[in-house]
Protein backbone atom coordinates (compact mmCIF):
# COMPACT_ATOMS: atom_id res chain seq x y z
CA UNK A 1 0.00 0.00 0.00
CA UNK A 2 1.19 3.26 -0.93
CA UNK A 3 1.99 5.94 1.75
CA UNK A 4 -0.15 8.19 -0.02
CA UNK A 5 -3.26 6.37 0.74
CA UNK A 6 -2.34 5.62 4.38
CA UNK A 7 -2.11 9.83 5.13
CA UNK A 8 -4.70 10.92 2.68
CA UNK A 9 -6.62 13.23 4.13
CA UNK A 10 -10.57 12.88 4.73
CA UNK A 11 -11.12 15.95 2.43
CA UNK A 12 -8.95 14.77 -0.32
CA UNK A 13 -10.40 10.95 -0.21
CA UNK A 14 -13.72 12.42 -0.43
CA UNK A 15 -12.96 14.02 -3.67
CA UNK A 16 -10.99 10.96 -4.98
CA UNK A 17 -14.48 9.03 -3.93
CA UNK A 18 -16.93 11.48 -5.21
CA UNK A 19 -15.59 11.32 -8.43
CA UNK A 20 -14.85 7.06 -8.68
CA UNK A 21 -11.03 7.92 -8.71
CA UNK A 22 -11.11 5.83 -5.57
CA UNK A 23 -13.13 2.88 -4.84
CA UNK A 24 -14.38 2.79 -0.64
CA UNK A 25 -13.33 -0.70 -1.04
CA UNK A 26 -9.83 -0.77 -2.49
CA UNK A 27 -9.65 2.55 0.71
CA UNK A 28 -10.82 0.08 3.16
CA UNK A 29 -8.94 -3.14 2.25
CA UNK A 30 -5.48 -1.27 2.40
CA UNK A 31 -6.35 0.69 5.60
CA UNK A 32 -7.35 -3.14 7.13
CA UNK A 33 -4.01 -4.54 5.55
CA UNK A 34 -2.09 -1.74 7.09
CA UNK A 35 -3.48 -2.28 10.42
CA UNK A 36 -3.22 -6.02 10.55
CA UNK A 37 0.47 -5.15 9.26
CA UNK A 38 1.32 -2.32 12.24
CA UNK A 39 -1.07 -2.43 14.93
CA UNK A 40 0.78 -4.72 17.26
CA UNK A 41 3.55 -2.12 17.45
CA UNK A 42 0.78 0.58 18.44
CA UNK A 43 -2.27 -1.09 19.68
CA UNK A 44 -4.74 1.48 18.40
CA UNK A 45 -7.20 -0.82 17.95
CA UNK A 46 -8.86 -2.59 20.94
CA UNK A 47 -11.30 -4.98 18.43
CA UNK A 48 -10.83 -4.59 14.23
CA UNK A 49 -14.28 -5.06 12.13
CA UNK A 50 -12.82 -6.15 9.02
CA UNK A 51 -15.89 -7.81 7.74
CA UNK A 52 -18.64 -5.29 8.99
CA UNK A 53 -16.17 -2.48 7.31
CA UNK A 54 -16.10 -4.54 4.21
CA UNK A 55 -19.62 -4.69 3.88
CA UNK A 56 -20.18 -0.81 4.44
CA UNK A 57 -17.84 -0.40 2.27
CA UNK A 58 -19.88 -2.21 -0.91
CA UNK A 59 -22.91 -0.65 0.13
CA UNK A 60 -21.05 2.63 -0.40
CA UNK A 61 -19.72 1.96 -3.44
CA UNK A 62 -22.82 0.52 -4.59
CA UNK A 63 -24.47 3.93 -3.61
CA UNK A 64 -22.13 6.12 -5.31
CA UNK A 65 -22.22 4.03 -8.16
CA UNK A 66 -25.76 4.64 -8.69
CA UNK A 67 -25.24 8.53 -8.29
CA UNK A 68 -26.38 8.53 -4.44
CA UNK A 69 -23.36 9.79 -3.36
CA UNK A 70 -24.31 11.60 0.53
CA UNK A 71 -21.28 14.12 1.18
CA UNK A 72 -17.73 14.05 2.30
CA UNK A 73 -18.02 11.47 4.71
CA UNK A 74 -19.63 8.65 2.21
CA UNK A 75 -17.34 5.59 2.33
CA UNK A 76 -15.15 7.00 4.86
CA UNK A 77 -13.11 5.11 6.58
CA UNK A 78 -13.21 6.21 10.65
CA UNK A 79 -12.89 4.31 14.20
CA UNK A 80 -14.17 4.84 17.11
CA UNK A 81 -12.89 5.10 21.10
CA UNK A 82 -14.02 2.28 22.54
CA UNK A 83 -16.58 4.04 25.24
CA UNK A 84 -18.97 4.80 22.20
CA UNK A 85 -21.54 2.93 21.75
CA UNK A 86 -21.95 0.67 18.13
CA UNK A 87 -24.91 -1.53 17.90
CA UNK A 88 -23.99 -5.50 18.01
CA UNK A 89 -20.32 -4.62 19.34
CA UNK A 90 -19.09 -4.31 23.05
CA UNK A 91 -18.12 -1.38 24.75
CA UNK A 92 -15.12 -2.68 26.68
CA UNK A 93 -14.20 1.78 27.67
CA UNK A 94 -10.29 -0.65 27.73
CA UNK A 95 -11.41 -2.54 31.55
CA UNK A 96 -12.07 -5.55 32.69
CA UNK A 97 -15.47 -4.27 34.41
CA UNK A 98 -17.27 -4.17 30.98
CA UNK A 99 -15.22 -6.63 29.09
CA UNK A 100 -18.89 -8.39 26.53
CA UNK A 101 -20.62 -5.90 27.50
CA UNK A 102 -22.79 -5.24 24.00
CA UNK A 103 -24.11 -2.46 22.94
CA UNK A 104 -28.27 -2.53 22.06
CA UNK A 105 -27.76 0.42 20.42
CA UNK A 106 -25.59 3.34 18.35
CA UNK A 107 -24.51 6.25 20.20
CA UNK A 108 -25.78 9.14 18.75
CA UNK A 109 -22.34 9.90 17.45
CA UNK A 110 -22.12 6.80 15.35
CA UNK A 111 -25.99 7.27 14.25
CA UNK A 112 -24.89 10.01 13.11
CA UNK A 113 -21.87 8.86 11.05
CA UNK A 114 -23.18 5.86 10.40
CA UNK A 115 -26.11 8.51 8.27
CA UNK A 116 -23.53 9.83 6.56
CA UNK A 117 -22.02 6.88 4.88
CA UNK A 118 -18.84 6.09 7.20
CA UNK A 119 -17.07 2.92 7.56
CA UNK A 120 -16.50 1.56 10.33
CA UNK A 121 -12.84 0.04 11.22
CA UNK A 122 -13.38 -0.89 14.64
CA UNK A 123 -13.16 0.21 17.84
CA UNK A 124 -9.67 1.84 19.69
CA UNK A 125 -8.51 2.00 23.00
CA UNK A 126 -8.63 4.43 25.79
CA UNK A 127 -7.49 5.21 28.92
CA UNK A 128 -9.74 2.52 31.39
CA UNK A 129 -13.06 4.52 31.79
CA UNK A 130 -11.29 7.35 29.95
CA UNK A 131 -9.00 8.59 33.11
CA UNK A 132 -6.31 5.85 34.09
CA UNK A 133 -4.13 5.42 31.81
CA UNK A 134 -1.50 3.80 30.27
CA UNK A 135 -2.38 0.80 32.33
CA UNK A 136 -0.47 -2.74 31.50
CA UNK A 137 -2.73 -4.76 33.85
CA UNK A 138 -5.75 -4.36 31.69
CA UNK A 139 -7.21 -6.61 29.43
CA UNK A 140 -5.87 -4.82 26.17
CA UNK A 141 -2.10 -3.19 26.56
CA UNK A 142 -2.04 0.47 26.33
CA UNK A 143 -1.36 2.54 22.93
CA UNK A 144 2.12 3.41 21.86
CA UNK A 145 3.07 6.88 20.27
CA UNK A 146 4.30 5.98 16.26
CA UNK A 147 7.02 8.47 16.73
CA UNK A 148 8.36 6.87 19.36
CA UNK A 149 6.57 3.90 20.76
CA UNK A 150 8.88 3.66 23.96
CA UNK A 151 6.81 7.24 24.56
CA UNK A 152 3.52 8.29 26.25
CA UNK A 153 0.68 8.68 23.38
CA UNK A 154 -1.65 10.96 25.53
CA UNK A 155 -5.03 10.10 26.66
CA UNK A 156 -7.20 9.15 27.47
CA UNK A 157 -8.48 8.93 23.45
CA UNK A 158 -5.08 6.90 23.31
CA UNK A 159 -5.88 4.96 20.12
CA UNK A 160 -7.39 7.42 18.13
CA UNK A 161 -4.35 9.46 18.76
CA UNK A 162 -2.26 6.53 18.01
CA UNK A 163 -4.30 4.74 15.17
CA UNK A 164 -4.40 8.65 13.55
CA UNK A 165 -0.39 9.64 13.65
CA UNK A 166 -0.09 5.51 12.24
CA UNK A 167 -2.15 6.11 8.76
CA UNK A 168 -4.63 3.54 10.08
CA UNK A 169 -7.79 5.64 9.32
CA UNK A 170 -8.47 9.67 8.35
CA UNK A 171 -10.63 10.49 11.22
CA UNK A 172 -11.70 9.14 14.41
CA UNK A 173 -13.96 10.53 17.73
CA UNK A 174 -12.36 10.46 20.94
CA UNK A 175 -13.70 12.21 24.26
CA UNK A 176 -12.81 14.78 26.44
CA UNK A 177 -13.07 14.95 30.22
CA UNK A 178 -10.28 16.60 31.20
CA UNK A 179 -8.32 16.96 28.31
CA UNK A 180 -8.43 13.41 26.38
CA UNK A 181 -8.96 14.71 23.29
CA UNK A 182 -6.32 17.58 23.60
CA UNK A 183 -3.63 15.41 25.10
CA UNK A 184 -3.14 12.72 22.43
CA UNK A 185 -3.88 15.32 19.95
CA UNK A 186 -0.23 17.07 21.47
CA UNK A 187 1.25 13.61 21.93
CA UNK A 188 0.85 11.96 18.40
CA UNK A 189 0.95 15.68 16.38
CA UNK A 190 -2.70 15.63 14.97
CA UNK A 191 -5.69 17.39 15.50
CA UNK A 192 -8.02 17.55 18.17
CA UNK A 193 -11.28 19.66 18.51
CA UNK A 194 -13.18 19.72 21.90
CA UNK A 195 -16.10 21.50 20.93
CA UNK A 196 -18.15 23.18 22.92
CA UNK A 197 -20.11 21.60 25.86
CA UNK A 198 -23.59 20.72 24.27
CA UNK A 199 -22.24 20.88 20.77
CA UNK A 200 -21.98 16.89 20.31
CA UNK A 201 -24.56 14.27 22.14
CA UNK A 202 -23.33 12.08 24.26
CA UNK A 203 -26.06 10.02 24.41
CA UNK A 204 -24.64 6.12 24.06
CA UNK A 205 -21.29 7.40 25.49
CA UNK A 206 -19.70 5.80 29.14
CA UNK A 207 -20.49 8.86 30.89
CA UNK A 208 -16.88 9.90 33.34
CA UNK A 209 -18.22 13.48 34.43
CA UNK A 210 -21.23 14.47 32.96
CA UNK A 211 -20.66 18.40 33.57
CA UNK A 212 -17.49 17.94 31.91
CA UNK A 213 -17.65 15.54 29.19
CA UNK A 214 -17.42 16.42 25.63
CA UNK A 215 -16.94 14.02 22.21
CA UNK A 216 -14.93 15.37 19.71
CA UNK A 217 -13.31 14.90 15.92
CA UNK A 218 -9.55 13.91 15.73
CA UNK A 219 -8.29 13.98 12.27
CA UNK A 220 -4.97 14.95 10.91
CA UNK A 221 -5.71 18.26 9.12
CA UNK A 222 -8.09 20.82 10.54
CA UNK A 223 -9.90 20.87 7.65
CA UNK A 224 -11.01 17.29 7.73
CA UNK A 225 -11.69 17.82 11.41
CA UNK A 226 -13.99 20.89 10.37
CA UNK A 227 -15.80 18.03 7.97
CA UNK A 228 -16.11 15.38 10.42
CA UNK A 229 -17.86 17.72 13.06
CA UNK A 230 -20.05 19.26 10.94
CA UNK A 231 -21.58 15.42 10.77
CA UNK A 232 -21.62 14.96 14.66
CA UNK A 233 -22.71 18.74 15.74
CA UNK A 234 -26.37 18.90 16.50
CA UNK A 235 -28.80 19.24 19.06
CA UNK A 236 -29.76 15.98 20.59
CA UNK A 237 -33.14 16.04 22.52
CA UNK A 238 -32.23 13.10 24.21
CA UNK A 239 -28.94 14.48 26.23
CA UNK A 240 -29.83 16.86 28.72
CA UNK A 241 -27.03 18.89 28.60
CA UNK A 242 -27.26 18.92 24.67
CA UNK A 243 -27.23 22.78 23.09
CA UNK A 244 -30.18 23.88 20.47
CA UNK A 245 -27.68 26.19 18.90
CA UNK A 246 -27.91 26.66 15.00
CA UNK A 247 -24.87 24.30 13.59
CA UNK A 248 -22.92 26.55 11.13
CA UNK A 249 -21.08 25.40 7.80
CA UNK A 250 -17.46 24.72 9.26
CA UNK A 251 -15.96 25.44 6.00
CA UNK A 252 -17.29 28.60 4.99
CA UNK A 253 -14.01 30.66 6.99
CA UNK A 254 -12.05 28.71 4.81
CA UNK A 255 -9.53 30.25 2.84
CA UNK A 256 -10.61 33.48 4.50
CA UNK A 257 -6.80 34.40 6.17
CA UNK A 258 -6.78 36.07 9.79
CA UNK A 259 -5.56 39.21 8.93
CA UNK A 260 -7.72 41.68 11.13
CA UNK A 261 -8.40 38.63 13.93
CA UNK A 262 -8.17 39.52 18.09
CA UNK A 263 -6.43 37.12 19.68
CA UNK A 264 -5.73 36.68 23.33
CA UNK A 265 -2.12 35.01 24.16
CA UNK A 266 -2.42 33.16 27.65
CA UNK A 267 0.90 33.00 28.67
CA UNK A 268 0.74 32.73 32.04
CA UNK A 269 -0.39 29.47 31.64
CA UNK A 270 2.79 27.92 30.53
CA UNK A 271 5.47 30.34 32.05
CA UNK A 272 4.71 31.54 35.17
CA UNK A 273 1.50 29.44 36.77
CA UNK A 274 3.49 26.15 35.08
CA UNK A 275 7.04 26.40 33.33
CA UNK A 276 6.69 24.81 29.99
CA UNK A 277 9.37 22.45 28.13
CA UNK A 278 11.70 25.38 26.71
CA UNK A 279 11.24 23.94 22.95
CA UNK A 280 7.17 23.81 23.48
CA UNK A 281 7.50 27.79 25.04
CA UNK A 282 9.42 28.59 21.88
CA UNK A 283 6.91 26.58 19.06
CA UNK A 284 4.10 29.08 21.03
CA UNK A 285 6.24 32.03 20.87
CA UNK A 286 6.77 31.09 17.24
CA UNK A 287 2.93 30.81 16.66
CA UNK A 288 2.01 34.01 18.25
CA UNK A 289 4.84 35.73 16.23
CA UNK A 290 3.74 34.52 13.08
CA UNK A 291 0.02 35.27 13.46
CA UNK A 292 1.11 38.65 14.33
CA UNK A 293 3.21 38.60 11.04
CA UNK A 294 0.11 38.00 9.39
CA UNK A 295 -2.00 40.92 10.72
CA UNK A 296 -3.66 39.38 13.89
CA UNK A 297 -4.08 41.79 16.82
CA UNK A 298 -2.46 39.48 19.84
CA UNK A 299 -2.03 40.68 23.08
CA UNK A 300 -1.53 39.19 26.42
CA UNK A 301 -4.32 38.11 28.37
CA UNK A 302 -4.55 37.26 32.23
CA UNK A 303 -7.39 34.64 33.50
CA UNK A 304 -6.82 32.96 36.94
CA UNK A 305 -4.56 30.67 37.74
CA UNK A 306 -4.33 27.51 35.95
CA UNK A 307 -4.48 25.56 39.15
CA UNK A 308 -7.48 27.11 39.96
CA UNK A 309 -9.04 25.65 36.93
CA UNK A 310 -7.27 22.63 37.90
CA UNK A 311 -8.80 22.13 41.22
CA UNK A 312 -12.31 23.11 40.38
CA UNK A 313 -12.10 20.43 37.62
CA UNK A 314 -10.55 17.65 38.87
CA UNK A 315 -12.91 18.05 42.13
CA UNK A 316 -16.13 17.76 40.20
CA UNK A 317 -14.66 15.55 38.30
CA UNK A 318 -13.93 12.96 41.14
CA UNK A 319 -17.17 13.57 42.43
CA UNK A 320 -19.30 12.98 39.17
CA UNK A 321 -16.87 10.25 38.17
CA UNK A 322 -17.24 8.81 41.84
CA UNK A 323 -20.77 8.64 41.53
CA UNK A 324 -20.78 6.75 38.23
CA UNK A 325 -18.57 4.26 39.60
CA UNK A 326 -19.01 3.40 43.44
CA UNK A 327 -20.83 0.51 43.07
CA UNK A 328 -18.39 -1.41 41.02
CA UNK A 329 -15.55 0.15 43.31
CA UNK A 330 -17.33 -0.86 46.76
CA UNK A 331 -17.73 -4.97 44.84
CA UNK A 332 -14.92 -5.28 42.08
CA UNK A 333 -12.21 -2.85 42.89
CA UNK A 334 -10.05 -5.18 41.82
CA UNK A 335 -11.29 -5.87 38.52
CA UNK A 336 -10.05 -1.91 37.49
CA UNK A 337 -6.74 -1.51 36.49
CA UNK A 338 -4.48 0.41 39.47
CA UNK A 339 -4.36 3.96 37.69
CA UNK A 340 -7.93 3.94 36.95
CA UNK A 341 -8.34 2.62 40.42
CA UNK A 342 -6.41 5.44 41.93
CA UNK A 343 -7.88 8.54 40.04
CA UNK A 344 -11.82 7.04 40.95
CA UNK A 345 -10.70 6.48 44.73
CA UNK A 346 -10.36 9.83 44.59
CA UNK A 347 -14.10 10.75 44.64
CA UNK A 348 -15.02 8.84 47.97
CA UNK A 349 -13.43 11.39 50.23
CA UNK A 350 -15.35 14.32 48.58
CA UNK A 351 -18.26 15.59 50.58
CA UNK A 352 -21.46 17.01 48.76
CA UNK A 353 -20.85 20.73 50.07
CA UNK A 354 -17.20 20.47 48.69
CA UNK A 355 -18.70 19.31 45.05
CA UNK A 356 -21.29 21.92 45.44
CA UNK A 357 -18.95 24.78 46.30
CA UNK A 358 -16.85 23.71 43.21
CA UNK A 359 -19.42 24.22 41.49
CA UNK A 360 -20.42 27.50 42.46
CA UNK A 361 -16.56 28.27 41.76
CA UNK A 362 -17.07 27.14 38.38
CA UNK A 363 -19.57 29.71 37.38
CA UNK A 364 -17.05 32.87 38.34
CA UNK A 365 -14.37 31.22 36.86
CA UNK A 366 -16.42 30.94 33.62
CA UNK A 367 -18.02 34.68 34.16
CA UNK A 368 -13.68 35.59 34.68
CA UNK A 369 -12.68 34.01 31.62
CA UNK A 370 -16.02 35.39 29.40
CA UNK A 371 -14.94 38.69 31.10
CA UNK A 372 -11.49 38.48 29.34
CA UNK A 373 -12.48 36.95 26.13
CA UNK A 374 -15.02 40.45 25.56
CA UNK A 375 -13.13 41.82 22.73
CA UNK A 376 -11.16 38.78 21.21
CA UNK A 377 -11.69 36.39 18.75
CA UNK A 378 -9.90 33.72 20.03
CA UNK A 379 -7.15 32.88 22.33
CA UNK A 380 -3.94 31.06 22.00
CA UNK A 381 -2.12 28.73 24.57
CA UNK A 382 -0.61 25.79 25.69
CA UNK A 383 -2.19 22.17 25.52
CA UNK A 384 0.52 20.14 26.93
CA UNK A 385 3.85 21.48 28.79
CA UNK A 386 6.06 19.00 27.62
CA UNK A 387 6.37 16.61 24.41
CA UNK A 388 5.64 12.96 25.19
CA UNK A 389 7.59 11.69 28.19
CA UNK A 390 8.33 7.65 28.25
CA UNK A 391 5.99 5.55 29.05
CA UNK A 392 7.61 3.67 31.62
CA UNK A 393 8.40 7.08 33.68
CA UNK A 394 5.72 6.31 35.78
CA UNK A 395 6.67 10.49 37.93
CA UNK A 396 6.48 11.97 34.49
CA UNK A 397 3.54 10.57 33.70
CA UNK A 398 2.13 11.73 37.16
CA UNK A 399 3.18 15.45 36.13
CA UNK A 400 1.31 14.84 32.71
CA UNK A 401 -2.15 14.92 34.29
CA UNK A 402 -0.94 18.86 35.39
CA UNK A 403 1.52 20.09 33.12
CA UNK A 404 -1.50 20.72 31.01
CA UNK A 405 -3.60 23.91 30.26
CA UNK A 406 -6.71 21.81 29.04
CA UNK A 407 -8.90 21.34 32.10
CA UNK A 408 -9.91 25.36 32.02
CA UNK A 409 -12.05 24.91 28.94
CA UNK A 410 -13.62 21.72 30.58
CA UNK A 411 -14.41 23.97 33.14
CA UNK A 412 -15.79 26.76 31.25
CA UNK A 413 -17.40 24.72 28.69
CA UNK A 414 -15.66 26.65 25.66
CA UNK A 415 -13.98 25.06 22.67
CA UNK A 416 -10.12 24.15 22.54
CA UNK A 417 -8.43 23.10 19.22
CA UNK A 418 -5.41 21.63 19.52
CA UNK A 419 -3.15 21.38 16.18
CA UNK A 420 0.45 20.43 15.78
CA UNK A 421 2.93 23.29 16.38
CA UNK A 422 6.35 21.72 15.14
CA UNK A 423 8.83 19.04 16.64
CA UNK A 424 11.42 18.84 19.66
CA UNK A 425 14.79 18.30 18.90
CA UNK A 426 13.97 14.54 19.94
CA UNK A 427 11.81 14.50 17.01
CA UNK A 428 8.40 14.49 19.43
CA UNK A 429 5.28 16.56 18.23
CA UNK A 430 4.85 19.68 20.06
CA UNK A 431 1.64 21.87 19.91
CA UNK A 432 -1.08 24.20 20.37
CA UNK A 433 -3.92 25.32 21.71
CA UNK A 434 -6.76 27.96 19.88
CA UNK A 435 -9.32 28.60 22.28
CA UNK A 436 -12.82 29.99 20.68
CA UNK A 437 -16.41 31.58 22.37
CA UNK A 438 -18.61 29.33 23.17
CA UNK A 439 -20.21 27.53 19.75
CA UNK A 440 -17.24 29.60 18.28
CA UNK A 441 -15.48 26.33 16.54
CA UNK A 442 -15.51 27.68 13.22
CA UNK A 443 -13.32 30.86 14.27
CA UNK A 444 -10.51 28.34 15.52
CA UNK A 445 -10.65 26.13 12.46
CA UNK A 446 -10.10 29.07 10.38
CA UNK A 447 -6.93 30.52 12.47
CA UNK A 448 -5.64 26.44 12.60
CA UNK A 449 -6.03 26.34 8.95
CA UNK A 450 -4.31 29.60 8.08
CA UNK A 451 -1.25 28.55 10.62
CA UNK A 452 -1.38 25.09 9.22
CA UNK A 453 -0.50 25.85 5.71
CA UNK A 454 1.64 28.40 7.06
CA UNK A 455 3.59 25.89 8.71
CA UNK A 456 3.24 22.50 6.75
CA UNK A 457 3.47 20.68 10.14
CA UNK A 458 0.73 18.10 9.25
CA UNK A 459 2.67 17.39 6.35
CA UNK A 460 5.49 15.14 8.78
CA UNK A 461 4.39 11.59 9.68
CA UNK A 462 6.21 9.45 11.76
CA UNK A 463 9.23 7.56 10.44
CA UNK A 464 9.55 3.85 10.27
CA UNK A 465 5.68 3.06 8.77
CA UNK A 466 5.76 3.49 5.18
CA UNK A 467 5.76 0.41 2.99
CA UNK B 1 -1.62 -0.04 56.54
CA UNK B 2 -3.40 2.27 59.30
CA UNK B 3 -6.48 1.09 60.86
CA UNK B 4 -7.42 4.95 60.84
CA UNK B 5 -7.18 4.60 56.99
CA UNK B 6 -9.07 1.21 56.97
CA UNK B 7 -11.77 2.48 58.91
CA UNK B 8 -12.52 5.31 56.85
CA UNK B 9 -12.95 3.44 53.68
CA UNK B 10 -14.76 0.65 55.37
CA UNK B 11 -17.35 3.64 56.23
CA UNK B 12 -17.27 4.45 52.66
CA UNK B 13 -18.69 1.02 52.26
CA UNK B 14 -14.97 0.09 50.14
CA UNK B 15 -14.71 -2.78 52.48
CA UNK B 16 -13.30 -4.75 49.61
CA UNK B 17 -9.85 -2.72 49.35
CA UNK B 18 -6.58 -4.91 49.49
CA UNK B 19 -3.62 -3.37 50.98
CA UNK B 20 -1.97 -2.20 47.85
CA UNK B 21 -5.52 -0.49 46.92
CA UNK B 22 -5.79 1.54 50.43
CA UNK B 23 -2.35 2.59 49.66
CA UNK B 24 -3.95 4.04 46.42
CA UNK B 25 -6.53 5.85 48.23
CA UNK B 26 -4.41 7.05 50.70
CA UNK B 27 -2.64 8.82 47.66
CA UNK B 28 -5.89 10.10 46.41
CA UNK B 29 -7.19 11.47 49.23
CA UNK B 30 -4.09 13.18 49.88
CA UNK B 31 -4.13 14.65 46.16
CA UNK B 32 -7.36 15.48 46.45
CA UNK B 33 -6.73 17.66 49.47
CA UNK B 34 -4.20 19.57 47.66
CA UNK B 35 -7.37 20.64 45.42
CA UNK B 36 -9.88 21.26 48.21
CA UNK B 37 -7.21 23.77 50.24
CA UNK B 38 -7.39 26.04 46.82
CA UNK B 39 -11.68 25.71 46.97
CA UNK B 40 -12.84 29.15 47.61
CA UNK B 41 -15.71 28.69 50.63
CA UNK B 42 -16.89 32.21 50.86
CA UNK B 43 -19.10 32.56 47.98
CA UNK B 44 -22.21 34.77 48.72
CA UNK B 45 -25.14 32.86 49.81
CA UNK B 46 -27.38 33.85 47.21
CA UNK B 47 -25.40 32.03 44.85
CA UNK B 48 -26.85 29.02 43.72
CA UNK B 49 -25.00 25.90 42.83
CA UNK B 50 -26.26 25.09 39.68
CA UNK B 51 -29.37 26.15 37.85
CA UNK B 52 -29.79 22.95 35.84
CA UNK B 53 -32.83 21.16 37.09
CA UNK B 54 -35.86 22.13 35.47
CA UNK B 55 -39.35 20.54 36.63
CA UNK B 56 -40.58 18.10 33.13
CA UNK B 57 -44.38 19.07 31.89
CA UNK B 58 -46.93 20.96 29.79
CA UNK B 59 -47.99 24.20 32.18
CA UNK B 60 -51.24 24.25 32.59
Amino acid sequence: MSGDLAYLGLAEAAELIRTKKLSPVEYVTALLARVERYDAKYNAFIALTPERALTAARAAETEIGAGRWRGPFHGMPYALKDIIDVKGLATTAHSKILKGDIARRHAVVTERLEAAGGVLLGKLSTHEFAIGGPSFDLPWPPARNPWNRDHFCGGSSSGSGAGLAAGFFPAALGTDTGGSIRNPASMCGITGMKPTYGRVSRRGVAPLAFSLDHIGPMTRTVRDNALMLQVIAGHDPGDPGSADEPVPDYGATRGQGVRGLRIGVIRHFYTSDVAGHPEQVEALDAAVKLLAGAGVETREITLPALQDFSACGQIILAAEAYAVHEQWLKERPHDYGARARERLLAGATLRAVDYLQAVRWRLQLRDRVASAFANLDAAITASSMDPACRVDDDEALAANYWRQARMPFNVTGQPGLVIPAGFSKSGLPLSLQLVGHPFGEAALYRIAQFYEEATGWTKRHPPGLSD
Amino acid sequence: MNEELRDKARALGLDRLTEEHLAQFERAATGMERHLRRLPRGVPVAQEPAHVYRAKGEAP
